[in-house]
């Protein structure tokens, strides 16, 4: 495996004086590329933080974030949306569809920013919404919307693929769906997942563990015995 | 691939269709009503213009005592002066020929007779002859036999001859003095001693007979109606309906005299004691307004009236005739400067040419000065200053909802935003996605706006125009204004108002939406409230919480209630300005005198004790940066009347000891801001002439732009002697000053009759826009509202959730917008009370005159009335509104 995305001594606080909270506080890690990684923590431990910040959707105070040794701090705005727009997919807790566009549609609006997008319709087949690809997000059930969130994400075939607790809102079940299919994405496709969880369970079906607190880096576990997603309990 | 944000647009238009509705609706007004009244007005101008070619206006008229011979009108059409002089010399040369002639004759005879009879008695006396009898038959016979040869030889005599030519020559020398004398005072007169270029002119006759108009054959006078022949080559009419008269016993009459009056087309009236059918109604491209004197203060289109009639109905007509005349320039002149010359030099023509034929000048009129003609076209042209402030603040509301929509969009839909801009999707991108609903909207609005501008309220700004004047047939025209106006200037101001909000919200970075964090105020406590109870404290909370909705609202609220300050404060300053007219006239009746010479040359007199002569001319006061167009009437310069009023006047009371200095109306101080001490320059109108005043007070009159000064500086600042008066100040009518002498009467009538054609032309339309504007006021806060519980539906689920039943919610989330809509309402009547103050001060800046804004009791507290009834309409929707949205709202789509 090469080395694909490099997070060097990464810093970040909010607020100042005595509100001051340091939420990052010195990372350095690598992730090779095709890896299932797993960002464990919990509350506050500022692996959403994190995640942002290797999305491109938020920025360092100090470190750098480099992917195939392009540092994310030298590119300009626009540049940072190309990148989150050529390389990255994201899947939010919450779903964020756009409420007035049906499921296939949804998935669309992903496909569209992609040069070299997957088939829409086996998008929908992985995901199993083939008998809701017309359905409105309001007809959906809160794993079905996840679904399409993350048809959204994966249809633009992008090179990371952004987890940010994706099952956080979904029930027992539907959350080992989910991550199976996250688990398929990164077989089938070979997108590198960063995954966001609080839920120690994941970390069983990582290829790579990093386990945050108070804002460093406490184990960083590469994981030998991954177990497949459908056998994971919690 | 498409953009598959695309999709979104038509489905936000369906799902969303009544708020949208709303705003086209709004547009659709907006645009239709302005683009019409645009369009309606070019059209009109348009019309008027193209009818003065094709229905062959004149450049003037004149009118003559007797009928023009054939040879006298040619030489009015050379142009050229008559050589006055020479025709009178040589017509006293021959009257004083055989006078002289005559006395020569009878003097001749005389003294022959006397030569032979002393011959004769001479000779009796020699020879002792003493009986007188016997003289007598002596001195009869001597002249029976010699007189006829004494009579040659005394002729042939060179005494005699000399005698004569002396006698011939000190007549004619005579003659010449006296016509020196006489054509002196009128070449000083009519300025027939200056330069002068011969203008060539082609006349026409307009013979016209003024009748009596029995519209109700009821035998009583209704109207006078000025007849004209149906064959006229000049000055010819459109008809707007039916056609001219084919027979002697049919008439065509003017169509706002006959709406006004109320009879049409198939209708019998009774003219001049014969009745006549009503085939066509007409627009005499001559009488756009129904002037019947050029120096009437207004026209009036119910007591006077124009009509045609066939050449054989004019000539069995017993009423006298009217020799009137049109002419049109063979070159026509390039500017008001050449006009002034022409029309100049056709009148030193005309006075000369006249004389010399023995005839005489009863009127003469240049086309540009006539107001029958040029009063509606000039008023039209004054009406796109109110249409284009109306159309600006209409833009910026609607601007403004779409700013706040588009606002409350992007907060709805932050995470989303937040996941499309994490995802990829440029700022670009987005901002061209949300940008297109407001444009496509906008469009929408602009392209029905603009076809219903084309057809149904072009039609109705068309008729108010025909409400007003006596307009001929409108074509449609195509407005360049009109598109730039409503909807090319409109497109772009939405287009950069919503580029502004859009593009600024979108620099937020895809963080700060996920998070919902769009506000700019880093407020992180709760505002402190009392402790009141809960309700009024979640009330409170609730106004706090929507307080940019608000602050548009009051925007809004203030709008509307700008636009009913209007729609109420109009007709109520013309009423105040109709019942305030006998206040303002500073003499119960002012009689301005075509002389103040009769024919005879004495002073016209009266013995009317109250009556008091006054001097009076017209300026132009410059409206300099003020005026939005040049031009004569409205929209030029101002007429300003100079007074020269007498000492100790009982009219106007001005301090004698002012010398040059002036007093000024409190109508021009008012409207132009001008003060005592400050210096004013009037001018004359064709002349390069300026006066400058320094301004001593201010007299109390609002009812004209003028300007008062003593007798004694009038006389000296223009030139004029005591005795070239204008006219009389009279508190009781004057009646022993013939009326041909009286050029115009100004009573409190004249000056009513200015608000009674207004309230006439406006009156309806003023109605009509104060529901319009209930409904705009009711859609505004209708969309206004919409959005505050739209951004609370999940709050108001989640209350309902709680247990709380609808009524209690509604009173939440209605009772604090009641609350500004209320304070808005009368903060909003406060300050458009004052902006139309100052509006109204900058709209009658325009227009010739002057307007005291003003607003009646009922009217203020109606004008919150009706908005707070848009209101309650508006709060009935939305308790439905609330009451519709599901519980289920607050357990979904939570973070």
């Amino acid at each position: 495996m090469e080395k694909f995305l490099e997070i060097k001594d990464l810093k970040k606080s909010f607020g100042s004086g005595e509100a001051k909270q340091d939420v990052l506080r010195g990372m350095d890690f690598t992730v090779e590329k095709g890896e299932f990684c797993v960002l464990l923590g919990p509350s506050g431990s500022g692996k959403s933080t994190l995640l942002n910040i290797i999305g491109g959707i938020d920025t360092p105070d100090s470190g750098y974030v480099s992917i195939h040794g392009d540092k994310l701090e030298d590119m300009n705005e626009k540049q940072l949306t190309l990148y989150r727009r050529k390389h990255l997919g994201y899947v939010f807790q919450m779903y964020n569809l756009i409420p007035n566009l049906n499921v296939k549609e949804n998935i669309e609006v992903g496909a569209y920013l992609s040069d070299h997008p997957l088939d829409v319709e086996e998008v929908i087949t992985t995901l199993g919404l083939q008998d809701h690809k017309y359905k409105y997000p309001n007809q959906l059930s809160g794993g079905q919307q996840q679904r399409v969130s993350i048809g959204r994400a994966v249809v633009k075939n992008p090179d990371i693929l952004m987890c940010d607790e994706p099952t956080g809102a979904l029930d027992y079940k539907t959350s080992k769906e989910i991550l199976a299919l996250i688990e398929d994405c990164n077989k089938k496709y070979g997108s590198t997942i960063i995954m966001v969880t609080h839920n120690e369970a994941i970390k069983y079906m990582a290829d790579h563990v990093i386990k945050l607190r108070d804002g460093v880096v406490r184990h960083n576990d590469i994981n030998t015995n991954k177990i497949p997603a459908d056998q994971l309990d919690w | 691939m498409k953009n598959p944000l695309i999709k979104r647009i038509p489905k936000e238009l369906a799902s969303d269709w009544h708020k949208y509705l709303v705003i086209i609706v709004f547009m659709v007004m907006m645009i239709g009503v302005i683009s019409g009244m645009y369009v309606g007005h070019d059209s009109m101008l348009y019309s008027v213009d193209a009818g003065r070619k094709e229905l062959n206006i004149e450049d003037g008229s004149f009118e003559l005592k007797k009928k023009a011979s054939k040879e006298l009108l040619d030489d009015i059409c050379t142009g050229k002066m008559a050589d006055v002089r020479s025709y009178f010399i040589e017509k006293g040369n021959k009257e004083a020929d055989k006078e002289v002639a005559d006395a020569v004759e009878e003097h001749l005879l005389e003294e022959v007779k006397s030569a032979i009879e002393d011959g004769v008695r001479a000779q009796c006396e020699a020879y002792g002859i003493i009986d007188e009898k016997m003289i007598q038959t002596q001195i009869d016979t001597v002249m029976q036999d010699s007189f006829e040869e004494a009579l040659e030889e005394a002729r042939n005599s060179e005494e005699f001859k000399q005698a004569v030519e002396d006698a011939y020559k000190e007549a004619h020398d005579t003659v010449v003095e006296e016509v020196d004398k006489e054509w002196g005072k009128t070449e000083k007169k009519y300025h027939l001693d200056e330069a002068f270029t011969p203008v060539t002119i082609k006349v026409y006759e307009n013979f016209y007979r003024e009748v009596a108009e029995d519209n109700n054959l009821d035998g009583t006078r209704d109207a006078t109606v000025r007849i004209f022949r149906s064959d006229d080559e000049i000055d010819k009419a459109s008809f707007n309906a039916g056609r001219a008269p084919k027979t002697e016993t049919e008439i065509a009459i003017d169509r706002m005299h006959a709406d006004n009056v109320g009879v049409t087309i198939g209708d019998t009236i009774r003219v001049g004691g014969r009745d006549y059918e009503i085939v066509g109604l007409l627009s005499y491209v001559d009488y756009l307004t129904l002037h019947e004197k050029n120096t009437d203060f207004m026209f009036d289109a119910f007591g006077f009236d124009v009509a045609m009639v066939t050449p054989e109905a004019f000539s069995q007509m017993k009423a006298r005739v009217h020799y009137n005349y049109a002419y049109q320039y063979d070159t026509k002149p390039e500017d008001k400067v050449a006009q002034s010359d022409y029309a100049d030099a056709v009148l030193k023509s005309l006075i000369t040419q006249t004389l010399v034929y023995d005839n005489e000048i009863e009127d003469f009129l240049p086309e540009y000065l006539r107001q029958a003609s040029n009063f509606a076209p000039s008023d039209i042209e004054g009406d796109s200053a109110a249409t284009s402030i109306l159309c600006y603040i209409l833009i910026g509301v609607i601007a403004f909802i779409f700013a706040i929509t588009i606002g409350n969009t992007i907060d709805k839909e932050a995470a989303v935003i937040g996941t499309l801009r994490a995802s990829g999707y440029s700022k670009r991108e987005l901002v061209v996605h949300y940008m297109s609903m407001p444009v496509i909207v906008t469009i929408i609005g602009a392209i029905i706006g603009n076809v219903l501008g084309y057809t149904a309220f072009r039609s109705i700004a068309v008729n108010l125009y025909y409400n007003s004047y006596s307009l001929p047939t409108c074509h449609l025209v195509w407005s360049k204004t009109a598109l730039i106006k409503t909807t090319i200037i409109p497109l772009l101001l939405m287009f950069c108002i919503n580029l502004y909000v859009i593009v600024k919200k979108m620099q937020l970075s895809p963080l700060r939406f996920l998070r919902h964090d769009l506000s700019k105020s880093k407020r992180t406590k709760a505002r402190r409230i009392p402790a009141w109870k809960f309700m009024r404290r979640f009330r409170l909370r609730i106004l706090f919480q929507n307080m940019p909705n608000y602050v548009v609202l009051v925007f809004g609220v203030v709008f509307i209630e700008l636009m009913l300050c209007f729609a109420f404060g109009l007709p109520d300053s013309l009423n105040h300005y109709g019942d305030m007219a006998p206040q303002m006239m500073f003499a119960p009746y002012q009689y301005m005198l075509m002389d103040s010479k009769d024919e005879d040359d004495h002073i016209i007199t009266t013995k009317e004790e109250s009556a008091e002569c006054f001097h009076a001319k017209t300026l132009l006061y410059g409206r300099s940066g003020a005026a939005l167009f040049s031009g004569r009437g409205s929209g030029g310069d101002e007429n300003v009347t100079v007074y020269g009023i007498a000492k100790d006047s009982a009219y106007i009371s001005l301090d004698s000891d002012v010398g040059e200095k002036v007093y000024l109306s409190s109508a021009f101080a008012a409207k132009y801001g001008i003060g005592v001490g400050d210096e004013i320059t009037l001018k004359e109108e064709y002349e390069n002439q300026d006066y400058v005043f320094t301004i001593a007070g201010i007299v109390d009159y609002d009812g004209g732009i003028a300007v008062f000064m003593t007798e004694d500086a009038y006389a000296d600042v223009f030139d004029v002697e005591r005795d070239e008066f204008s006219g009389y100040f009279s508190k009781n009518e004057i009646k022993d000053i013939e009326e041909k002498y009286i050029a115009t009467v100004i009573t409190k009538e004249d000056i009513s009759k200015v608000t009674t054609q207004l309230q006439h032309s406006m009156g309806g339309f003023m109605e009509v826009f104060k529901y319009a504007l209930v409904i705009l006021a009711a859609a505004l806060i209708y969309l206004l509202a919409k959005i505050i519980i739209e951004r609370n539906e999940q709050s108001i689920s989640m209350v309902k959730i709680l247990g709380f039943q609808n009524g209690e919610i509604g009173s939440f989330y209605i009772v604090p917008t009641a609350f500004v809509v209320l304070v808005a309402s009368i903060i909003g009547f406060v300050v458009g009370y004052i902006l139309m103050i100052w509006i109204f001060g900058v709209f009658v800046l325009q227009m010739d005159g002057y307007f005291a804004y003003y607003m009646r009791p009922s009217s203020m507290v109606l004008s919150v009335g009706y908005l707070l009834v848009g209101y309650a309409v508006v709060s009935a929707v939305d308790y439905l509104r609330i009451k519709r949205i599901p519980l289920d709202v607050a357990l979904k789509n939570v973070e």
